[in-house]
């Protein structure tokens, strides 16, 4: 933080102060010639990384009403340039200090303004000069009655008034300085050089030069002729409070409220100031929190604009970091409670296992894993399930064979198949006629079998019919299908394909030799019977 | 007011810390948004573990009776010799002896290379089921001698029996011609099975 130095600039004396936490520290005092402008320079060069305020106590300050229309931006700065011209010939100094909006009706809307300047701006130059000739950095040229409402605000809370209107009345080291304030706007000031004085003739000097003042503003009707009581904080000098309020009686016009310089200061927040008069309320405001408005042009204020320029930026960048870190902040919380849940979860896993591992601790001694056990066990009984052994079958076939003496089986064949092995339907020779039972393509179907859990046996029986003339197509095939029908009594098996010995369909050729010996091949048949079974 | 260029150049080292600044802080989110998605990772991973455990734990009743009922059967198993290496010796042993006991006629079989059936993943270890299919050929007097010898067979144990499938066919007459004294097949068979059996890698030995 670079360091503060302000430089109180009266008629009489230069004196720079340094401001170090609340304290003032006179650092010098120099004398109003080119000695005294040369020597500041010495010792601005020396400092030039302070920051340097001017506070300007002086007689000759001058205060005019104005108003423009209401703008923004760059056309009001303009208009204010324009009018400051026209009402100061020099505007090296100048402000103008807004007073808020006035709206007459059926007038468009317009800003008052409050021109402030010096009437002779020249006494400033050589100073300016100086600082900006030392490279410092000139924060603003103010005058003590810029500062007087941000004195006024703090006096007002601790004497306790609430006046819209106000006179502050301090004795300075330039003289008596009396500031007008309304709705906690400079109005008007002016500074009344005082010699030596002792209380009641001070005390005195105040009550009549308010007064004076009163009827000034009157006149140039500031003041309603008939209003309210004014209230005036005077801040005298350390012990002289009683003399100031005997002698200061108030009236119908105005009410006094005394305050001592000590306790202005603490009031101010002014920790140190040994020596000094009541300037150093102005001083130490201006150097805590210096108003918005104050004299010198941009140009003057260059090295200090750059300087506040450079810290926006890197506070920018601060900023920019601490939002940064803020939001950071805000989700490293949130890793610390999820890691917090982690913990909490890792702890609950582990301690169910662990009960886990005490409880299967009780169980029979196994040969294996528990898991092993399972699986070895539940998927040989999958595989059980999904075999079978031909006995069953071939018992089935002979209880219906014993009905069917004239039948004799040449060849037999059985097969297990797995799910799946049986979705392959069994090869159908198209020459071959297919007599009893659905369509083997359909009976063998994979829904038919392929549905887990469910596995099939194929039983394919090859015979010949005995007793029975082989060209009697009719009582053979009676027969073939008599046994077919027997063997799906049970209704587990299913014949899926029969085959004759000859063709009785349209498409096929039938041929005989009736009447000739009947030797020759037996003619064979073939049934092939499915069993599905659910397990 | 403009500033000149020599002004502007006394922007740069405020601009450049700026940037560094507002880069440590992009860089500090970065990294804790890492570690919150690392976080969030490992706390899925860790709340899934805890369920698990949980549910395992809820289901131990369930457990107990499921290893109480299948105990008895691993039991069974290791004791056939299903459970364990292959006993080829002993299926050879076992035919010659059913044989000889059924005084039954020829019987040819053979043994193909075992192969594995299916692999189950467990802890420690996977169970493998693993099978031998063996072709026969038999000659018999009649069909009881078939289902009689694959029931030995299925009874002599050291692997599981699954009969795939059987051809049974005539052969001659049942008697002898006069005079004879060996008698002669009527019936020729031939079967394949599965002669299955369990690697459990998790066995205890």
């Amino acid at each position: 933080m670079s360091e503060r130095r302000l430089l109180y600039f009266t008629s009489s004396s230069h004196q720079l102060y340094a401001w170090r936490a609340g304290k003032l520290e006179l650092e010098g005092d120099f004398s109003d010639n080119e000695e005294g402008v040369a020597e500041f320079q010495k010792f601005a060069k020396l400092h030039s990384k302070s920051l340097y305020y001017i506070l300007a106590d002086l007689a000759g300050e001058d205060f005019h009403d104005e108003m423009i229309p209401w703008l923004r931006g760059n056309d009001r700065q303009a208009v204010i340039e324009r009018r400051l011209a026209q009402r100061y010939r020099d505007t090296r100094l100048a402000a103008a200090i807004s007073l808020g909006a006035i709206a007459v009706t059926g007038e468009r809307r317009n800003e008052r303004l409050l021109l402030a300047s010096f009437t002779n701006t020249q006494q400033f130059s050589p100073w300016l000069d100086a600082l900006a000739g030392a490279g410092a950095k000139l924060a603003g040229v103010y005058s003590v009655p810029l500062v007087a409402p941000s004195v006024a605000a703090r006096l007002a809370a601790k004497v306790g008034t609430k006046n819209n209107r106000l006179f502050v009345v301090s004795m300075n080291s330039a003289g008596l300085r009396q500031t007008f304030l309304e709705e906690g706007k400079l109005r008007f000031a002016r500074l009344e050089r005082t010699g030596e004085m002792d209380a009641e003739a001070l005390a005195a000097f105040v009550r009549s030069e308010t007064l004076r003042l009163v009827q000034y503003l009157s006149s140039l009707r500031v003041l309603p002729r008939d209003g309210p009581p004014i209230t005036a904080i005077v801040v005298c000098p350390a012990g002289q409070r009683a003399v100031f309020e005997h002698l200061l009686p108030s009236d119908g016009r105005l009410t006094f409220r005394t305050i001592e310089l000590p306790e202005a200061a603490r009031a101010a927040g002014v920790k140190r100031a040994d020596g000094i008069g009541a300037e150093q309320l102005y001083l130490h405001l201006v150097a805590k929190r210096a108003p918005k408005d104050q004299f010198a042009r941009s140009e003057d204020r260059k090295g200090f604009l750059l300087w506040q320029f450079q810290r926006g930026v890197v506070a920018a960048g601060a900023l920019g970091l601490a939002a940064c870190v803020l939001f950071a902040g805000v989700k490293w919380i949130e890793v610390l409670a999820i890691r917090d849940q982690t913990s909490i979860q890792q702890g609950e896993t582990k301690s169910a296992e662990q009960e886990y591992q005490r409880v299967t601790s009780t169980f029979p001694v196994t040969l294996t894993t528990t898991e092993n056990l399972k699986a070895t066990v539940n998927e040989f009984r999958s595989i059980a399930a999904r075999s079978a052994v031909p006995g069953p079958a071939l018992a089935y076939i002979s209880r219906a064979l014993e009905q069917f003496p004239q039948i004799e089986l040449d060849q037999l064949s059985w097969q297990a198949e797995r799910p799946g092995a049986a979705e392959k339907p069994a090869a159908v020779d198209p020459s071959k006629p297919i007599l009893a039972g659905a369509p083997p393509a359909a009976s063998s179907s994979p829904a038919a079998v392929s549905t887990v859990g469910e596995f099939a046996q194929t039983l394919e029986i090859s015979g010949h019919v005995n007793s029975t003339q082989r060209s009697d197509y009719r009582a053979i095939t009676a027969q073939v299908q008599s046994f077919a029908d027997a063997l799906q009594v049970d209704r587990s098996y299913e014949v899926v394909r029969t085959q004759l010995p000859f063709d009785t369909t349209s498409a096929g050729t039938l041929s005989g030799d009736i009447g000739s010996s009947e030797g020759g091949d037996t003619p064979r048949f073939t049934i092939t019977l499915l069993r599905k079974s659910t397990k | 007011m403009n500033f000149t260029a020599a002004e502007f150049r006394k922007l740069i080292l405020p601009t450049i810390v700026a940037l560094v600044l507002t880069a440590a802080g992009a860089a500090l989110i970065w990294f804790v948004n890492g570690q919150l998605l690392r976080a969030n990772a490992t706390f899925s991973g860790v709340k899934n573990d805890r369920i698990q455990a949980r549910e395992r734990l809820a289901r131990i009743s369930e457990e107990e009776r499921e290893v109480k009922e299948r105990i008895e059967v691993y039991r069974r198993l290791r004791d056939l010799h299903i459970i364990g290496k292959e006993r080829r010796l002993d299926w050879a042993d076992a035919i010659q002896r059913i044989r000889v006991q059924r005084e039954m006629l020829d019987v040819r079989y053979r043994i193909e290379p075992q192969k594995t059936l299916m692999s189950i993943p467990g802890k420690p270890g996977k169970v493998d089921f693993n099978a031998s299919s063996m072709k026969m050929e038999l000659a018999l007097l009649h069909e009881g001698d078939l289902l009689t010898f694959l029931d030995d067979l299925r009874n002599a144990g050291n692997a599981y029996v699954s009969v795939r499938r059987c051809l049974i066919t005539r052969s001659g007459t049942a008697a002898s011609p006069p005079g004879t004294p060996t008698l002669t097949p009527r019936l020729r068979a031939e079967c394949q099975v599965d002669l299955i059996t369990v690697m459990d890698g998790g066995a205890k030995a």
